[in-house]
């Protein structure tokens, strides 16, 4: 029998008949735990407040971030210039680079190295720097964090490649557009609203499926497709986008479908499609294209004659099958609980979205109301990804952001380039794939580099984190801000040897904290 | 130079098995129970090194079928002159800035593979590269690369951090996986950054300690592993490296990766795979002919390459080079006089177990009917049955089922790339 534990705080109750348990967590190991993985880490102060506050109601107020008030952000995100951009604008700035580029080659005979100093090629590059970096500012600065988590996490599921060909500024508008409003609302809406997304339409080819012998009414003009002239009218269906629409965004791999249901799923999306794609066009659907006959798919029937309600109806069909519900719920406990997720939490989160109609919050509330959220055994046994430790790290020491975008090259540097994971499965959650020597001296640099004020991108002021000055003082003030006092005594005694030798109390705190954010207790979330 | 080995074993290993831990962990962790092993010596580990032309390289103006008038006919204005082609035999030729790769087709250690490729029909860049260090045409969802699967397979040679690297900034596609690689991006900055040397010694002891202490699992290994790289590197003692007598190596990113290659190989710390990529081979406008965008791209791979072998000497006998790009371009050049994306490319092989002095395949011809769709080289050689034959006869693995799945590999469809 399960004791299901609504609050820590009853945690301290032992359930009667129950195995021998290691102790519940305390009020401020749980707001530490909370902060870890609810959101993107601790700032200094921030683990004591969520403990006086109540690790419950802080995470339900998460769960309703429309209510929580984002000024710091909104202030930041107002002096961004790619905010402005529609995807129009961002295609019209993309198509003027490729022809910089174009005519730069035709005049010179070498490979241009002057290619970089074009004005129209350096500002392709410069908004999408700035795409990039805007994800890590908002998860450091919100305090709407458990919905830039959710975001991070949907962009991963749904993910698209920023540099293939019109996703190039296609993708800031279906980040903008498509994820963040419905990061937190139901999973059918998302799934829908991905599914029309003129950013995925791309990625997964499917703007290009047409029934077989389908030709469209009028001439073609030359259709441009990464800034290369294509002069070749679709050819028939591509199976692409129905293939990862069952195998990633909705049923998993073992999900129950065939390649027959690939198909069929496949003609139910023919003629879903863009307009005027080259201008950074909308979603439309092109009946000329459309498959109209008969379809079945996992058993239902599809009748003949219907057009772009069967794929309405399809994914409707997609988002509420147990088999979707279980591969999403799988994804979210390997999120927020353990790489190897527990069945446990898994089937409460089904349990939640089958009572919600895949309300996203119903089912991220069942997670962090569960046992297994609050299990000792599963706090910190969690690795951070490269964006989680550095966004945690820019956090914990309460780093401003400056106005250059040099943080998204960090992350990159990291292993995490922003929104360029090639393949549909976006970025891994599990330890194994961010975990390799090279990985961990890049981070072990980049926390030197943050402590010692040398990080690009970044104004650090560690006073706000310990004072300069007692050894002791500082290991314990390291301990207690940038650990949540979790530093081993191993950690400190080295801490304690290092420091000693450091006759500048700036330099021996700038050491200490950067061992301590390179160090392994700083990894784990 | 020989260096020694930590003997490393993870106790109660077999206990956590039991305990239903993450079997991926003990993946990972069996790779840190490094074996005592005897110092290497002269007897040294086959190597291979794999070039990505990224961007799709035009194999036709690579090894130029001189000998075919229809080539000349399709391009106008990119052909290679007739008079400029090095010869290699009789049909084929070297584009003249490859001229420095000539000798070793004479020493018969260079060959070429022409219309080699994909199955897979896509067009795109990205996904063609995919496909190729996935080793998976047509699946997009593969995890790993296809030389990590190899490394995966033969745990034999996995006694040191630096057995399979890539150059450059970032782990590619093709080394991703659960066996550790190392991304190595300037071998004299890898490490710890410090203002000065002791700095740098302190901050690594001091992170070594730490990790050493409070480390669990995956964080220890790889921790691990990566001091004991960094202190490797440190008797290799990268900045002082000198290439041998007369070599020198091209200025730029591939001319470098070329001699850290070579000079990992040299400092005998166990490299035996090796990977690096160049860049600027989509040459939609404005190809160029003997001379050019092109030309000037095949100048470097042409002088990286021969340097590269000169320097290592007599150590070539132990390594092969391969080049590889995603797809090759149209037979007929554009309105831009440059080419498009294509279907079939040529990949060189280079080195001493190679099979050198022939151009290997099935060469099926430029006649618009021969053509793959009308309009590119065909395939006639799956470059899975290259890579494969490069795996299995030069760095001996076993059984290669698994390596690429979905795919049975055949020794009969070997290209017969490497000799005996």
């Amino acid at each position: 029998m399960r004791i299901r534990i609504v609050s820590p705080a009853l945690a301290l109750l032992v359930p009667l008949g129950a195995p021998a348990q290691q102790p519940a967590l305390t009020p401020h190991d749980s707001a530490l735990h909370a902060l870890n993985r609810v959101a993107y880490g601790p700032r200094p102060g921030e683990v004591a407040r969520v403990a006086a506050q109540g690790v419950m109601s802080w995470i339900d107020r998460q769960l309703a971030p429309e209510r929580i008030d984002d000024r710091r952000l909104a202030q930041w995100e107002h002096q961004r210039p790619i905010l402005d951009y529609d995807r129009g604008d961002l295609a019209a700035i993309y198509v003027a680079a490729q022809r910089a580029r174009r005519e730069r080659k035709r005049a010179a005979d070498t490979m241009a190295d002057t290619l970089a100093d074009d004005p129209a090629v350096q500002r392709g590059r410069r908004l999408a720097a700035q795409f990039q970096e805007l994800a890590v500012v908002r998860a450091a600065l919100t305090e709407r964090q458990l919905y830039e988590v959710m975001v991070d996490f949907w962009t991963n599921h749904f993910n698209v490649y920023l540099a293939k060909g019109a996703d190039r500024f296609l993708t800031p508008d279906y980040i903008e557009h498509t994820i963040r409003p419905r990061a937190m609302g139901k999973f059918e809406d998302l799934l829908i609203a991905t599914a029309q997304s003129p950013a995925m339409l791309f990625y997964l080819d499917n703007w290009q499926s047409v029934a077989p012998g389908a030709s469209p009414p009028f001439p073609r003009s030359a259709m441009r497709r990464g800034g290369q002239a294509v002069r070749r009218a679709p050819t028939g269906i591509n199976e692409n986008y129905a293939r990862e629409l069952l195998e990633l965004h909705t049923l998993g791999v073992d999900g129950g479908y065939t390649q027959q249901d690939v198909i069929a799923v496949a003609r139910i999306f023919t003629g879903w499609s863009i307009r005027r794609p080259q201008q950074g066009g909308g979603f439309e659907f092109h009946d000329w294209a459309h498959d109209r006959g008969e379809k079945q798919v996992l058993g239902v029937r599809f009748p003949a004659g219907h057009g772009e309600d069967e794929g309405i109806r399809l994914l409707k069909l997609l988002a509420n099958h147990p088999a979707t519900m279980h591969h999403v719920s799988v994804e979210l406990c390997q999120r927020f609980v353990k790489d190897d997720p527990p069945d446990g939490c898994v089937d409460d989160a089904v349990a939640a979205w089958r009572q919600s109609n895949g309300g996203i919050r119903a089912v991220l509330g069942a997670i962090f109301h569960g046992p297994d959220f609050w299990s000792p055994g599963n706090v910190g046994a969690k690795v951070k990804t490269p964006l989680e430790f550095l966004v945690s790290a820019m956090r914990v020491v309460s780093a401003e952001p400056d106005t250059s975008p040099r943080l998204a090259r960090t992350v990159a540097r990291l292993g995490q380039p922003l929104y360029l994971h090639v393949a549909p499965d976006g970025y891994p959650e599990r330890e194994a794939a961010w975990v390799n020597s090279g990985a961990l001296l890049d981070r072990m640099n980049v926390a030197v580099a943050l402590a010692a004020g040398r990080l690009p991108g970044l104004t650090v002021a560690l006073d706000s984190v310990a004072p300069a000055g007692d050894i002791e003082h500082l290991i314990g003030a390291v301990n207690d801000r940038i650990l949540g006092g979790t530093m081993s005594e191993n950690t400190k005694q080295v801490l304690g040897r290092q420091l000693s030798s450091i006759d500048d109390p700036v330099q021996a705190r700038a050491l200490a904290v950067g061992l301590a954010v390179g160090g392994p207790e700083f990894q784990r979330q | 130079m020989s260096i020694s080995r930590r003997v490393l074993i993870k106790s109660g290993g077999i206990a956590l098995v039991s305990l239903g831990l993450d079997p991926l962990f003990l993946a990972r962790a069996a790779f840190a129970s490094y074996r005592p092993l005897p110092p290497i010596t002269g007897q040294s580990r086959r190597i291979l090194v794999c070039l990505f032309q990224r961007g799709a390289v035009d194999g036709l103006n690579m090894i130029v079928p001189h000998a075919d008038p229809i080539y000349y006919r399709e391009r106008p204005r990119i052909a290679v002159p007739e008079r400029d082609v090095v010869d290699l035999d009789g049909y084929f030729g070297l584009h003249p800035r490859l001229a420095a790769l000539k000798p070793l087709w004479d020493e018969k250690s260079l060959a070429v593979i022409h219309a080699v490729g994909s199955p897979d029909s896509s067009r795109s860049h990205f996904d063609a590269q995919d496909y190729m260090e996935s080793g998976t045409p047509g699946v997009k969802v593969t995890p790993d690369g296809w030389l990590n699967r190899y490394c995966q397979h033969d745990r034999e040679h996995q006694d040191t951090p630096f057995r399979a690297v890539a150059f450059g900034p970032q782990l590619p596609r093709i080394l991703a996986g659960s066996a550790p690689a190392l991304a190595i991006d300037d071998l004299q900055a890898f490490g710890l950054r410090g203002p000065q040397p002791a700095a740098r010694d302190r901050l690594t002891r001091a992170f070594e300690d730490l990790y050493a202490g409070a480390a669990t699992g995956l964080l220890s290994t790889s921790s691990r592993e990566a001091f004991e790289a960094v202190q490797t590197l440190k008797r290799v003692d990268p900045a002082q490296y000198r290439p041998a007598d007369g070599v020198d190596y091209p200025r730029g990113r591939l001319g470098k990766a070329m001699l850290e290659i070579a000079q990992l190989i040299k400092a005998d710390v166990g490299l035996q795979v090796a990977f690096a990529d160049v860049t600027g081979w989509d040459t939609h406008v404005n190809q160029g002919a003997g001379e050019g965008q092109l030309a000037a791209r095949l100048d470097e791979l042409g002088q990286s390459l021969a340097a590269f072998t000169r320097d290592l000497g007599a150590r070539m006998r132990d390594v092969v080079v391969l080049t590889m790009s995603e797809f090759g371009r149209t037979v007929r050049e554009n309105g831009n006089a440059g080419t498009d994306h294509g279907h079939a490319t040529a990949m060189l092989v280079l080195g001493g177990s190679v099979n050198g002095g022939r151009v290997l395949g099935k060469w099926p011809g430029l006649d618009p009917a021969q053509r793959f769709e009308g309009r590119d080289v065909a395939v006639t050689t799956d470059f899975r049955d290259l890579f494969a034959e490069l795996l299995a006869r030069h760095l001996g693995a076993g059984d290669l089922g698994g390596i690429f799945p979905g795919f049975t590999t055949d020794a009969a469809r070997f290209p017969g790339a490497i000799r005996g």
